[in-house]
């Protein structure tokens, strides 16, 4: 061995070695398409390949299998084969890098779509999905435009986050059983703790030199599915909503956002969104934030329906729970109940209405039934244990909801403007 | 094993709305070598006019140009003599040899240059003639991929009508490349730039007999060092777009779009000819459908292909923008060769208005001309367009047409016309 770093990837036109961070060739220009496999680095600049995620075994979650053949990339657009030189043969139409463009699918019943928008140069919403058996982990960071480096940030946190969070799973060293609130307080913590660990991979990533005002930040929010319950944490913008098939759906998250304080003290939804500052956040991960103090929320699913997960990218088009409810389950039909195409069809209609932000949307299909239409094929049903063999099930009565208080949330000194 | 780079200038950004993408893109060889004389690949042929007129000193100097250039003819190339006046007659190889082009070696060119000196002046002129004899002696080569052919006259095609030396001039295109002569101020301009414009090569005038030598050693050397038998350009435009024009505008401009050949459904070919080590310019336009502001797409690939195999590709982008200061700006390459295009056709155009009579046409268009040279530093057209008219104010292009200009100073602003200069850097 030479003792020279190990190349990760080779160039598609030249054969050139390609370092994880290379984005041109060394050898002869030519911009890197695929984006190199992730190794050792997987948490800074390069996301998951999403054919690695989907070929994960649940015993492998969160390991990475190593590198697997880049399959010919295709043009977002049309179809046509990319062409060495990073443009589609056909329309001409840039290849999607790895960064703007990705989507996971860890279970059948679990599958999000990360995507760089249409105005914005680059992809600075990051998502890291997990699942094994009943036990699903779904992670969004929305990077901070006005940051640099944002989008490298953005990805290391939801990497770290998701891997706390995985503690929580069936094959986690903090394996959360018992009744339903025994669980909540365990995923509660397990969320906070993951804002805590994506808050120190954002300031792992500053390059010597920046100060703290020019520091890379982003949002958070995350939800865990563990069979009949869903917890989620979050700081920021990007939401979580529960949408049961049978019920009207909910946002479970509230916004840290100037608009979402002013509505908490009483302002009406319409002026405090009219306000200038409206999508100023006041909560964020990064080296000048304040407080990582994620807020958590607890919900007990008690019919099927669909756990999504998105930035402002997507809630921007469409804020409200029922018309979002009636997005996916449109999709849904459409799709067969596909997690992944069905988050991919989200992300194509918010780009559809222009796409002015990042788009990341992430879906769990969660409830008991999970095997009708629009759901997991019956394969996953074997992975999952049976709700009603659950021993704790009979304590259950009604939904539990506890938010947890925002810390500081009496005060608005602190915003930043998001992109 | 000739190395080519692709550079592309322009400004990729488009206003919302916008759909016309413009480059110049810099094609450079390097490492291309002398052409393969030696193993029998390059053929070359020296037609030389033997009508009536040129008896006397254009003939003598002639003669003795042809026997300078068949003494720079590499060893092992492929060569014949051709006399052409209203029919065209094979002087070397001899009339009554078997074979019709033969290799050279010292035997053959001291054969070759004695038949030279016995040529005599006769007869009319009819281009088309001797075009069609070259093309028949170069097809007895077809292990000679790289052809090149040099013609000299020094009088109008008249012994048959345009459209019969057209036709000839389609028909042999693509069979050879061939630089075009005239001396004297007695031959057509037009007519020799449309052989030279077809078949890939320059046209010239050489205003005394004496200095026909130096130019065909010149043209032979040329020949001889261009490694590069044949070079195809590519354009890719994506699928639904449409390539507005092709357009070589260094070292000179050609207009390349009608030339096109389909290599696929979205590529483009046209023939450049064979290379040395050299760079050329060329201006792409490309029409492509607009797309919402923040979109990027490429709007074409402009390549050079050998043999089939491309070897260098440039890419024009296309990025929609709402911010005015980027897409309001023009690249300075783009607008300097599209003045220097429009500056080759506006002389053409008052050349040919002057000689048709029609003198206000003539001053409008030559006072443009004037104003473009200056626009984009073109000295030596201006220096060319004063000797054909009374420069008032140059930056508003306000000229008077000279009287009694010399022939000679006109036939070479025309031959001229088409030559370009690179941007200052």
């Amino acid at each position: 061995m030479t003792g020279a770093t190990t190349p990760v990837a080779v160039c598609a036109r030249c054969g050139g070695a390609l370092q994880p961070d290379d984005r041109f060739c060394e050898e002869c220009g030519t911009r890197v398409v695929e984006a190199p496999q992730p190794g050792t680095q997987a948490a800074v600049g390069t996301p998951p390949v999403s054919a690695k995620v989907a070929d994960l075994d649940d015993n492998e979650l969160g390991v990475d299998p190593g590198p697997v053949p880049a399959p010919p990339a295709r043009c977002r657009s049309c179809g046509g084969t990319v062409a060495a030189d990073g443009y589609c043969e056909q329309c001409g139409e840039p290849a999607a890098s790895a960064r703007d463009h990705w989507s996971e699918s860890p279970a059948p019943w679990v599958g999000g779509v990360c995507d760089r928008g249409v105005r914005h140069a680059r992809n600075e919403d990051a998502m890291a999905l997990a699942a094994s058996g009943g036990f699903a982990a779904l992670v969004v960071c929305d990077g901070v435009s006005t940051a640099p480096d944002s989008d490298v940030a953005s990805l290391a946190a939801v990497a770290a986050a998701r891997d706390v969070l995985l503690a929580g799973g069936p094959d986690g060293a903090e394996r959360a059983t018992g009744s339903p609130a025994a669980r909540t307080a365990v995923f509660s913590g397990l969320l906070a703790r993951a804002a805590v660990a994506g808050d120190e991979a954002v300031a792992a990533t500053v390059r010597e030199g920046v100060g703290p005002e020019h520091a890379p930040s982003c949002t958070f929010v995350a939800a865990v599915v563990d069979d009949d319950l869903l917890v989620a944490g979050w700081l920021g913008d990007s939401r979580v909503y529960w949408l049961p098939d049978d019920e009207p759906g909910e946002q479970l998250t509230a916004d840290d956002s100037w608009a979402g304080e002013l509505i908490a003290r009483g302002v009406p939804r319409e002026a405090a969104e009219a306000s200038p500052q409206a999508h100023a956040i006041t909560r964020w991960l990064g080296p000048d934030a304040d407080d990582v103090t994620a807020r958590t929320t607890a919900t007990v699913i008690d019919g099927p329906g669909w756990v999504l997960v998105c930035s402002d990218g997507l809630w921007n088009y469409c804020s409200g729970a029922q018309d979002l409810a009636a997005l996916v389950r449109g999709f849904a039909q459409a799709r067969d109940g596909d997690p992944t195409r069905v988050a991919g069809d989200l992300v194509a209609w918010a780009n559809a209405q222009g796409g002015r932000d990042n788009v990341t949307v992430a879906l769990a299909r969660a409830g008991a039934a999970r095997g009708q239409a629009g759901t997991a094929p019956s394969d996953a049903e074997d992975q999952r244990p049976d709700q009603h063999d659950d021993p704790h099930d009979d304590e259950v009565t009604t939904p539990v909801r506890r938010v947890s208080e925002p810390p500081g949330s009496d005060s608005l000194g602190s915003t930043r403007p998001k992109d | 094993m000739a190395v080519f780079t692709a550079e592309v200038f322009q400004n990729e950004f488009l206003p919302q709305g916008g759909t016309d993408v413009h480059a110049i893109v810099t094609l450079t060889s390097s490492g291309a070598g002398a052409a393969a004389t030696a193993s029998g690949g390059v053929a070359e042929i020296i037609m030389v006019d033997t009508s009536g007129s040129m008896s006397g000193r254009n003939l003598d100097a002639a003669k003795h140009a042809a026997q300078v250039a068949v003494d720079q003819i590499a060893d092992g190339t492929w060569f014949a003599i051709v006399g052409g006046s209203h029919v065209a007659q094979r002087i070397f190889p001899y009339p009554n040899a078997v074979r019709d082009m033969v290799q050279m070696e010292p035997g053959a060119r001291f054969e070759a240059k004695r038949a030279i000196s016995t040529l005599m002046p006769s007869g009319g002129t009819a281009m088309s003639t001797w075009l069609a004899l070259t093309d028949r002696l170069f097809a007895t080569v077809p292990q000679a991929p790289q052809r090149h052919a040099i013609l000299l006259t020094d009088g109008k095609n008249e012994s048959e009508p345009r459209a019969a030396l057209s036709a000839v001039v389609r028909k042999v295109t693509g069979h050879f490349q061939c630089d075009a002569r005239g001396v004297g101020a007695n031959w057509q301009v037009d007519e020799l730039r449309e052989i030279s414009t077809a078949l890939l090569g320059t046209v010239d005038l050489i205003a005394h007999p004496d200095d026909i030598a130096e130019d065909f050693r010149d043209l032979v050397q040329r020949s001889m060092s261009r490694g590069i038998a044949d070079a195809e350009l590519r354009v890719w435009a994506p699928q639904g777009a449409q390539v507005l024009f092709v357009r070589q505008v260094a070292p000179t401009v050609e207009d390349l779009t009608s030339r096109r050949v389909a290599v696929n459904a979205l590529t483009s070919g046209y023939p450049t000819g064979s290379w040395g080590d050299e760079s050329r310019d060329y201006h792409v336009a490309v029409r492509v459908g607009s797309k919402p502001v923040g979109s990027e797409q490429l709007a074409a690939r402009v390549q050079i292909a050998v043999g089939g195999e491309v070897l260098a590709s440039g890419l024009v982008k296309a990025r929609w923008s709402d911010d005015d200061s980027l897409t309001a700006r023009i690249s300075p390459e783009v607008a300097h060769y599209t003045g220097q295009a429009e500056l080759a056709s506006v002389i053409q155009e008052g050349l040919a208005a002057k000689a048709a009579g029609d003198e206000a046409t003539a001053t409008v268009k030559l006072g443009r001309a004037v104003q473009l040279a200056q626009e984009t530093g073109n000295d030596e057209a201006t220096s060319r367009l004063k000797r054909v008219v009374e420069i008032d104010d140059p930056e508003q292009g306000t000229v008077r047409l000279k009287r009694n200009t010399d022939k000679l100073d006109e036939m070479a602003l025309d031959t001229a016309s088409t030559k370009t200069t690179r941007v200052r850097k």
